[in-house]
């Protein structure tokens, strides 16, 4: 909110610091001053008070209160003086009615005869220039500079325009219409409390004025209305109209009831001193709750327990002093216009911030020596992370969001349609969780997958990398409420194996050493089928359970997505991970005997599973084979069509004894005859 | 027998010379061969030493031994000289060009953020605080009554909020682990929440919608905004890496009072005011303030008994001013022109 130098100026004798330096002072003990801009002769203070001061600092007068309290230079004495009509009083032209005192605590008018419409002065003008505010005429002006000096907002009617000289404080009925001020037309309904007359309304209350009953040159006799709503109706009419001012913002946040005498009395004196008016005696009040001051206990034990320093009962004293609050004994009496302050804690927080947190030492807690508990999940998070960066990849992080573009690509089903459930792999009740208000459609959903955004990162990234290696390990989203991490990554080129030799290293390193895959051959229902190549996609089991898939993306994703390249996954449920992860790991003598190595080529057709003929070798020869290796897969010329060959180094080594070559021999022979045992099984001499 | 004494002088010039003149390990190798090997020439004088008496034998023996022994020195230091000779001479010969970029491993990137919350929980760690987790779809409750801020309160404006069509919320913020975790575990306590939160607003290169946070949480029977001081100030120098000042001013959070802003001295300008920090020299990074007595309340603890701190505050700011990024978008790019800097 923006305040003018010049006007807090006013309400000092003294000469106040320069703009920066009172922008510094406020900031340290009040509330951010965020910018200080020339305006003219004048300085133009934008400050940024909290939700829970604006009761009394949406006001050059609250203002002026705290620079007082900092800086310690005293206000001026309030100048509101003026004369009454002691003959007429306001109750003769005017009577109100509220509806409901909970709508509205208080409502207080003045009513002020011959006004001389007109513009207001120029120094007037200026400060509601700074401010940011239009002037208009001189009775609106007043209105809004002690709505700006005060923080009530007031509101003038011109009194001829009144119908029946009642005004009915009361909640809109619906088809009722106002035009406001501005000219704009709103449709009222039960949820805008609305100021009416005998006839029809004449201001939405606490938000705008009326264009009919407002004030022109020719209006003589003005009502003043101050009022105090209740914050949340007016909260709730402002929303529905969808119409946000400067009294709106005020009484949103709840202002002091006692605040409308106030500002009536300061705005009389200026109509009396700028457009002639002479104020009716008296004034008309609907206050039938009147509110009185808090006493609040104050322990000075607890103020140094909590501040952690002991602060001289003199200065906290002067302090509280300071903020008008009265000492009653242990008890603070506090201003009615001080709605932030209602427990001890809050008394504690005036204190801390005018003597000043820089005084505040740092001191470590004296404290019971308790041991911070290890996280495992934060643990294995980052041993995985480190595994996948060593292994080439780079780690991403995408929004936890999910667009309808891509849920239809990827085949998530569409809750409106239930002819797409049965292409959707999800259970019935595994569906997207979708925003109430999403920032837009690419946001619509929370993530189901890791995998659509990852995709999209390598769509982006294509041109510029000619290669792609990168993960994610986030949270993934499904109804009704299921959070569960995952850690996915994405290669790109044909790199099935490529992908799956850093999948068997991630496991191991992770302590997970039982690790198959299984041809994932998903039924047409299941639409993993959407995202998976079907011919070329595995499931990834330990311990006898599925921890996730392997495989490259199918060509219809690709091209959905545009990505060039063929493009390899793996998508891991990092829970279950985390679960089977172990950092047991036990070392293993290396044999004293040496190994001997001999090579076997096996001619197989096309179809064969390298695990078959591995896990024939491995039974074979028991515990004698150390290991085996592949090394090569051969398929094309001098082969016969159909077949491929497969080499394989087979390592022989006991930890018992040498192997003699006549024992080597042997095995290798049987693991020939096993071999070409098989129909269509040739070994290659 | 003076023949053979002669013989031994001769042999031991015309070896010497010889050994001298030898151009490689080859021709070095022959003339070991003609003068020390089984049938080489001081073989063959020692073994005419087998007719001469005793005496005479021992004496020339000696000798010959002797010369056996030059011998072998010589040949020995003949052979590193030319060794090394050689291996000058390849050396001279090879050349490379050191100016050649190098062959670097494939090494992946960890997420700056990944990056910056391991050092802070690193941090946080040694002065005993654990790291706790909680969920990102929030109740309402644990998001905004439970921590003060009842319906209809303008202070629940400034968290815009994400609301799912299922009832519940994304969280605004990590603090409602404050109230998760003091629902189920009795104080004194000590934790740090890192986790995603969740504000509804437009995006630019200084607003995200989703973001990264940590809450710092310290609950004990009297605990102290001095003790908030310590250990944020000793946070800040252990993250910057450089002597940091900091200052509390006032501000307000429903579920804390007092309520403080922190802000550390501008890291760019080192205070003196610069762009980033608007020409204030401080930066703001992180709210806090002493536990609110309706939060231990809702936490089902009672109020009088205990005092706390908490703080929370960006990562993605804090990533920021370490790395001097100029855009926020940039963390959840995807974009591996700049993960790849980290």
């Amino acid at each position: 909110m923006v305040f003018s130098y010049h006007w807090l100026q006013s309400f000092f004798q003294k000469k106040l610091p320069q703009p920066e330096k009172l922008a510094e002072v406020l900031t340290r003990h009040f509330a951010e001053v965020e910018e200080v801009n020339k305006k003219g002769s004048d300085f133009a203070l934008n400050i940024d008070i909290r939700p829970n001061r604006a009761g009394d600092s949406f006001s050059h007068l609250g203002i002026a209160r705290e620079i007082s309290a900092v800086t310690g230079l005293s206000l001026w004495p309030e100048a509101d003086k003026y004369k009454e009509i002691k003959n007429k009083k306001a109750g003769d032209f005017i009577s109100v009615k509220v509806q409901s005192k909970k709508t509205c605590p208080r409502y207080s008018a003045k009513v002020i005869d011959n006004i001389k419409v007109g513009s207001s002065p120029k120094w007037l003008q200026d400060r509601l220039r700074v401010c940011g505010l239009r002037p208009i005429n001189n009775v609106v002006d007043i209105a809004n500079y002690v709505m700006l000096e005060t923080g009530q907002p007031l509101h003038a009617f011109d009194f001829e325009k009144i119908e029946g000289a009642k005004i009915i404080v009361r909640k809109a009925e619906k088809g009722e219409k106002i035009t406001t001020l501005d000219g704009e037309k709103y449709d009222l309904d039960s949820n805008v409390l609305v100021i009416a007359d005998k006839k029809r309304p004449i201001g939405i209350a606490g938000i705008k004025g009326e264009k009919f009953s407002g004030i022109n040159k020719k209006t003589k006799i003005i009502v003043l209305e101050a009022a105090n709503f209740n914050p949340q109706i007016i909260r709730k009419g402002s929303r529905k109209l969808n119409l946000k001012t400067d009294a709106s913002l005020r009484f949103e946040h709840g202002i002091d009831s006692n605040l409308t005498e106030i500002a009536l009395n300061r705005a009389c004196y200026w109509l009396e001193k700028i457009a002639k008016g002479k104020p009716v005696s008296g004034l008309v009040d609907f206050y039938p709750v009147k509110v009185l001051p808090k006493k609040i206990k104050l322990d000075l034990d607890y103020v140094e327990k909590l501040l952690g320093i002991k602060i001289p009962q003199r200065e906290i004293r002067k302090i509280l002093k300071s903020l008008d609050f009265k000492i009653i004994g242990k008890l603070v009496e506090v201003p009615t216009r001080r709605l932030d302050i209602s427990m001890e804690e809050d008394l504690i927080e005036e204190i801390g911030r005018i003597y000043g947190y820089d005084k505040i030492p740092c001191t470590f807690a004296v404290s019971s020596l308790i041991l911070p508990q290890k996280n495992l999940n934060i643990f294995w998070e980052d041993f995985a992370k480190n595994i996948l960066k060593e292994a080439g990849f780079t780690e991403v992080y995408n929004y936890s969001f999910f667009g309808a573009e891509e849920a239809k690509l990827f085949g998530y089903p569409n809750r409106n349609e239930g002819a797409e459930k049965k292409r959707s792999f999800f259970d019935y009740e595994e569906k997207l969780i979708e925003v109430e208000n999403p920032l837009n459609q690419e946001y619509k959903y929370l993530r189901p997958s890791l995998i659509p955004a990852l995709l999209k990162n390598v769509e982006k990234n294509q041109r510029y990398f000619p290669e792609i290696k990168i993960f994610e390990l986030g949270k993934i989203f499904k109804s009704k409420r299921t959070e569960k991490r995952m850690l996915t990554g994405v290669m790109t080129g044909d790199a099935f194996y490529e992908v799956k030799g850093v999948v068997d290293l991630l496991l191991n390193k992770l302590g997970i050493s039982d690790i198959w895959y299984d041809e994932y051959e998903p039924t047409p229902e299941e639409s993993k089928l959407l995202v998976w190549h079907p011919k070329k996609c595995a499931e990834i089991k330990t311990n006898g359970q599925e921890i996730g898939f392997l495989g490259e993306v199918s060509p219809k994703i690709l091209s959905g997505l545009d990505i060039k390249e063929r493009t390899v996954l793996f998508d891991i449920d990092f829970e279950k991970l985390s679960q089977l992860a172990s950092e047991e790991h036990e070392y293993r003598p290396i044999s004293k005997f040496p190994a001997a190595v001999r090579d076997i080529a096996v001619l197989v057709p096309r179809n064969v599973k390298i695990a078959e003929v591995l896990n024939k070798i491995y039974d074979t020869g028991k515990k004698i084979i150390r290991d085996v290796e592949l090394f090569d897969i051969y398929e094309g010329e001098e082969i016969p069509a159909g077949k491929k060959n497969l080499a394989f180094h087979i390592i022989y080594q006991a930890q018992d004894r040498t192997l003699t070559s006549a024992e080597i021999d042997q095995i290798q022979n049987r693991i020939i005859e096993v071999l070409e045992k098989e129909e269509d099984w040739e070994i290659r001499k | 027998m003076r023949m053979a004494k002669i013989n031994l002088k001769t042999l031991k010039n015309k070896a010497k010379k010889e050994i001298e003149k030898a151009k490689d390990l080859k021709g070095l190798n022959r003339l070991f061969n003609k003068y020390l090997a089984k049938k080489g020439e001081l073989v063959l004088i020692l073994r005419s030493l087998e007719k001469l008496p005793k005496a005479r034998r021992i004496d020339i023996g000696k000798k010959a031994n002797e010369l056996k022994n030059f011998l072998k020195i010589e040949f020995e230091k003949k052979s590193q000289g030319i060794k090394e000779k050689i291996q000058k001479e390849t050396e001279e010969k090879e050349w490379l060009d050191i100016t050649v970029p190098g062959k670097r491993p494939v090494w992946g990137h960890l997420h700056p953020l990944t990056i910056t919350k391991r050092k802070v929980e690193e941090i946080f760690q040694a002065m005993g605080f654990s790291i706790i987790e909680g969920p990102d779809i929030e109740t309402e409750w644990y998001n905004f009554d439970a921590l003060n801020i009842p319906k209809e309160h303008p202070a629940r404006d400034v968290w815009d909020t994400f609301y799912l069509k299922n009832g519940w919320l994304l969280r605004t913020h990590t603090s409602p682990v404050q109230v998760r975790y003091m629902e189920k575990n009795n104080p004194p306590l000590r934790i740090i929440v890192p986790g995603s939160v969740f504000r509804h607003e437009a995006t630019d290169p200084s607003h995200e919608f989703q973001l990264y946070q940590i809450e710092g949480l310290m609950v004990d029977k009297k605990i102290s905004v001095a003790n908030l001081k310590a250990i944020v100030g000793e946070f800040f120098r252990r993250f910057f890496e450089k002597d940091v000042r900091f200052r509390l001013r006032p501000d307000y959070f429903p579920f804390t009072e007092p309520s403080f802003d922190i802000g550390i001295s501008c890291v760019i300008c080192h205070g003196k005011g610069c762009s980033v920090c608007k020409k204030s020299g401080w930066l703001e990074v992180a709210g806090a303030g002493m536990v609110h007595p309706h939060v231990f309340k809702n936490s089902k603890l009672i109020p009088k008994d205990w005092q706390g701190w908490a703080f929370g505050f960006g990562l993605e700011r804090l990533a920021i001013l370490k790395y001097k990024i100029n855009d926020i978008r940039l963390f959840r790019s995807g974009d591996l022109r700049f993960l790849t800097q980290f």
